[in-house]
């Protein structure tokens, strides 16, 4: 068959699960909806497929009668994206049909639902095709709107609502800038398609367009400081919408921006300076934060920025190495990134489906009321700790594949000659992502450690009990595909390799093959990888056999002559990340509320003591903007003073100035 | 091959030789140099008690932190003899198999759902980051100075000529003992030997664990001490002939040895919470080790 048919098809699937839906009993539609997105899934990967393996599928939809000419265009960077995407809202569609059983009587909104996450995960897939600006721009517009209204599925939330038109309001902002880029390209070249962008590129400056283009998709993406939808978004969204938007929407900010850096012509070094001082600051910012809160959710959240962090690394490094002639470091940078945002669409969704599980179960996504759920959820436990710790970029799993990939395209740009502030950029990059991975891993004990782990902190009215079967499943096969990954790192760098190569220009890279000796380490961290964990295996197993022999006896925690301990005196996770927070108080705010005790309070009444963390960016910046921003439109508040005669009055008064306008020629 | 036998055989008398000493130190009799390797052997023929709040997590994290310490030894090389393991950035996958011993070690103090235990884990997990930029960037400036981003390809090309490299040196001996006080929890960072769960740190972790799960942590320590002793007596054996190279290594733990149990005579513990400070102090030194290379290779001009 060919592309195109295929592509037809699949909006025709579109098309007919969005109108059978409604229709359907209430009680298949949920079914119904997985099939549709498998079926949309199934075609939509076989041109990305063909992409992969060298023939790009190309069509030209030519004289349409909005756009003039669009191109839809799969190459390879395009089929990575889709591929993740399929393979993401697969899992997200099936872990959603577990994860939405409790909210079974609201039929229309959930069948909406449905619907809406058919065309979620198509405007997602047209994103990565589209070559086009007015038409990327719709099926972007369309994603964005479709994902807004998945986040408010809980809408007579307050909380929830305000989430979701905050995150709705920033897209929009990230699609001015767009708007804006598209325009400037289009007036300077006169075509909308992407491939202008790149003859732009190649007779102005890079350095302005490009940040107008990071700027819109960074919103998206989640850089600092335009991350601050995605702290409000996740935790507000059902659980397989929030690992859905945090595996891929957030990616798709990445793709344009890989989109638009494979057209630069020239400013490499400078722009991936930039990209990496960025980069390892969102890095750091977002997992400090993930380290104080204690919505569950919110700390996935932050934590999401982190790892945009890790993948901007990539890019830069990637940058400076096309900048720098260096064709290993620039393979390296870039598929370090691709790999990255593989794996995090991998384990982030792992993550915020066993979180999610969790919070069907006891109902809070606050990790303070929990702890213990190890003994009723065994299996959520064991699925969040190997999310936990393949995003610490643990061995043997696949985070750690991605990140050490990055970490040696680093240390080629330390050791690759460059100037001197070059090294030391590289170097402050290799400490700042040791140390964000030695903080995502407080972060990751923490909470694992006080959802699972020790005794239940509050009485739950509903006991948890492990969740159903169908809601594992796409956990499992996410847990094998990351084992894959992290055992056999390289055929998935092979993949990202090859998109690389084809996507970089040609004049920038040397013929240079990647010496063996780089593709045997790759190899290496699989194998060793593989050798850590048989060594755990044969170890405990060791361990087995002498303790069978051993006199094993339980008793209570040691309590140190305590003889009378509640649940309360466990550790918490706000004492057990409190040290770093005080350490780090000018980027994470501590924001406490309570009386002091006066002179005159003499008996000891009942009290409040509340601590919570702020963003350092949104206090700081944003609400002092939007604070003198309402102050200064105070002013002008007479305009709109709710008098219809008043409103008369300007409508005369515009009549005028235009009708005068129009004689004296001023218009 | 050789690495490891050596490491294993210094692990064997390396904590004696701190206890030793600081027996000598203070006046003391003290227990014989095997001593504690007697201890982790009784620990190992011992029954075990596990608390009813434990759970899976409990059982396997004492293995998978023997574990990581077993990997992470097979990385580090013997002068010109590669280690059992040894790719280019091979000391990133050190650092990181270590983390996964550690992240473990600190979820199974958290599993107890004690306070004591807690508080430790969350001193552990916050000592050990600050300590992590320190490493990376002095194996940074050392890849830088050598062109090599493998332990043994560093070690080997690692050779001291001028006055800077012996300051490098130096530093960079100094870092490494550092991170080796932090990574065991030993003073100045930690007082093993304190008598309250307050101010522990790493023994309070470890409250609960027992038996056969205790002698590997305890043996864990032991190697993780050894292997740190190894990696400074790297920086100096260099391709020196095994002849030299051995005695070379043994002197080097001997000496670290000693330096620690000299320490622990000598200092006390500096005050929690300004602990996690002097770690990321330590950064500031690899950063001056940085500039020393930069220095020596001419950049700075």
């Amino acid at each position: 068959m060919s592309d195109s048919i295929l592509l037809s098809l699949s909006l025709l699937i579109l098309l007919a699960g969005m109108i059978s839906i409604p229709f359907l009993p209430h009680f298949t539609r949920a079914k119904a909806h997985l099939i549709f997105v498998i079926l949309v899934a199934v075609i939509t990967s076989v041109p990305a497929i063909k992409a992969l393996t060298g023939n790009v599928p190309d069509i030209i939809i030519s004289h349409a009668a909005l756009f003039g000419t669009v191109s839809i265009h799969i190459d390879s960077l395009s089929a990575w994206f889709m591929l993740i995407i399929n393979l993401t809202c697969i899992n997200g569609a099936l872990y959603g049909i577990g994860y939405m059983k409790p909210y079974d009587e609201q039929k229309a909104n959930l069948s909406m639902h449905w619907i809406l996450f058919l065309l979620f995960q198509s405007s997602m897939l047209w994103v990565c095709m589209m070559q086009n600006g007015l038409a990327f721009l719709i099926v972007w517009e369309l994603m964005s709107i479709s994902s807004f209204l998945l986040v408010i599925f809980d809408h007579k939330n307050k909380t929830t609502l305000t989430a979701g038109i905050n995150y709705f309001v920033q897209m929009h902002i990230g699609v001015l800038f767009l708007v804006a880029a598209f325009i400037w390209v289009y007036f300077s070249e006169g075509s909308l398609e992407f491939p202008a962008i790149g003859t732009f590129f190649s007779h102005h400056q890079n350095l302005w367009l490009f940040i107008i283009f990071f700027v819109g998709f960074g919103i998206k993406a989640g850089f600092i400081p335009l991350h601050s939808w995605l702290p409000q978004a996740h935790p507000a969204a059902p659980s397989h919408i929030s690992g859905v938007m945090s595996g891929v929407i957030v990616k798709l900010g990445i793709y344009g921006i890989l989109r638009v850096v494979f057209l630069l012509r020239q400013d490499y070094t400078i722009i991936g300076e930039i990209i990496i001082i960025l980069s390892v600051l969102t890095g750091v910012f977002g997992i400090l934060n993930a380290a104080v809160h204690r919505d569950f959710k919110k700390m996935l959240a932050y934590c999401t920025i982190e790892n945009i962090g890790i993948i901007g690394i990539g890019i830069g490094i990637g940058l400076i190495g096309i900048g720098r002639a260096n064709s290993l470091m620039t393979i390296l940078g870039f598929t370090g990134a691709l790999l990255h945002t593989l794996n995090h669409s991998l384990f982030k969704s792992l993550l915020f489906f066993s979180a999610g599980s969790v919070y069907q179960q006891t109902h809070t996504r606050d990790m303070e009321k929990l702890g213990g759920l190890i003994h009723t959820m065994p299996k959520t436990a064991i699925l969040f700790l190997v999310g936990a710790l393949a995003i610490g970029g643990l061995p043997p799993f696949n985070g750690f594949v991605s990140e050490f990939v990055i970490y040696s395209g680093i240390l080629l740009g330390i050791n690759g000659s460059g100037p001197i502030a070059q090294t030391t950029l590289m170097i402050f990059s290799f400490a700042g992502l040791a140390l964000v991975g030695g903080v995502s891993m407080l972060a990751f004990t923490k909470c694992f450690g006080t959802i699972f782990l020790g005794q239940p902190r509050t009485h739950l009215h509903q006991l948890p009990v492990e969740v159903k079967r169908s809601m594992l499943l796409p956990q499992y096969f996410i847990l094998v595909v990351m084992l894959s990954i992290g055992l056999f790192p390289q055929f998935y760098f092979s993949i990202a390799h090859q998109i690389v190569l084809s996507l970089v220009p040609a004049t920038s890279l040397a013929t240079l093959p990647i010496p063996n000796s780089f593709l045997n380490s790759i190899a290496a961290t699989g194998q060793f990888s593989i050798v850590f964990l048989l060594l755990m295996t044969l170890i405990f197993y060791i361990r087995k056999r002498v303790s069978l022999q051993r006199n094993i006896v339980t008793g209570p925690t040691w309590g140190c002559g305590y003889i009378a301990p509640t649940a309360r005196i466990q550790y918490t996770g706000k004492s057990f990340s409190k040290s770093l927070g005080k350490l780090f108080n000018f980027i994470v705010l501590e924001k406490k509320k309570y009386r002091e005790i006066a002179g005159d309070d003499i008996f000891p009444v009942k009290r409040k003591h509340s601590s919570h963390y702020k963003d350092l960016f949104v206090i700081k910046i944003f609400n002092t903007i939007v604070d003198r921003l309402l102050f200064s439109m105070n002013y002008f508040k007479f305009i709109q003073n709710g008098k219809i005669q008043t409103y008369i009055l300007y409508g005369i008064f515009f009549i005028v100035i235009v009708f005068l306008g129009t004689i004296f020629k001023f218009i | 091959m050789l690495s490891f036998l050596l490491i294993v055989l210094a692990s064997l008398f390396f904590t004696g030789i701190i206890i030793r000493t600081k027996s000598i130190t203070s006046g003391r009799k003290g227990p014989g140099i095997f001593q504690p390797m007697k201890d982790v052997i009784r620990l190992f023929k011992k029954g075990a008690v596990y608390s009813k709040t434990t759970s899976i997590i409990f059982q396997v994290a004492p293995s998978i932190y023997f574990a990581s310490i077993i990997m992470a030894i097979c990385i580090i090389p013997f002068g010109q003899y590669k280690g059992f393991i040894s790719f280019e950035g091979d000391f990133v996958f050190f650092a990181y198999v270590l983390g996964a011993g550690k992240f473990f070690s600190i979820i199974s103090a958290l599993d107890t759902g004690s306070s004591f235990e807690g508080m430790g884990a969350s001193r552990e997990a916050l000592f050990s980051m600050f300590a992590e930029p320190a490493f990376f960037i002095l194996m940074g400036s050392l890849a830088l100075l050598t062109g090599h981003t493998s332990f043994h390809e560093i070690f080997a090309s690692l050779h001291f000529g001028s006055y800077i490299s012996y300051i490098l040196g130096v530093l960079a001996t100094f870092v490494f003992v550092m991170i080796a006080l932090v990574e065991n929890s030993r003073m100045p960072f930690d007082d093993p030997n304190t008598h309250l769960e307050l101010t522990m740190v790493h023994e309070v972790m470890i409250l609960d664990n027992s038996g056969f799960d205790l002698g590997m942590i305890l043996y864990g320590s032991y190697l993780k001490f050894a292997m740190y002793g190894a990696i400074i007596a790297n920086l100096f054996i260099g391709i020196a002939p095994l002849y030299l190279a051995i005695p070379i290594f043994i002197c080097t733990q001997f000496l670290f040895a000693i330096t620690i149990g000299l320490l622990e005579s000598f200092t006390a513990r500096f005050r929690m919470n300004h602990n996690a400070q002097y770690i990321l102090a330590l950064s500031s030194v690899s950063l001056l080790i940085f500039l020393g290379v930069l220095l020596m290779l001419g950049q700075l001009n």
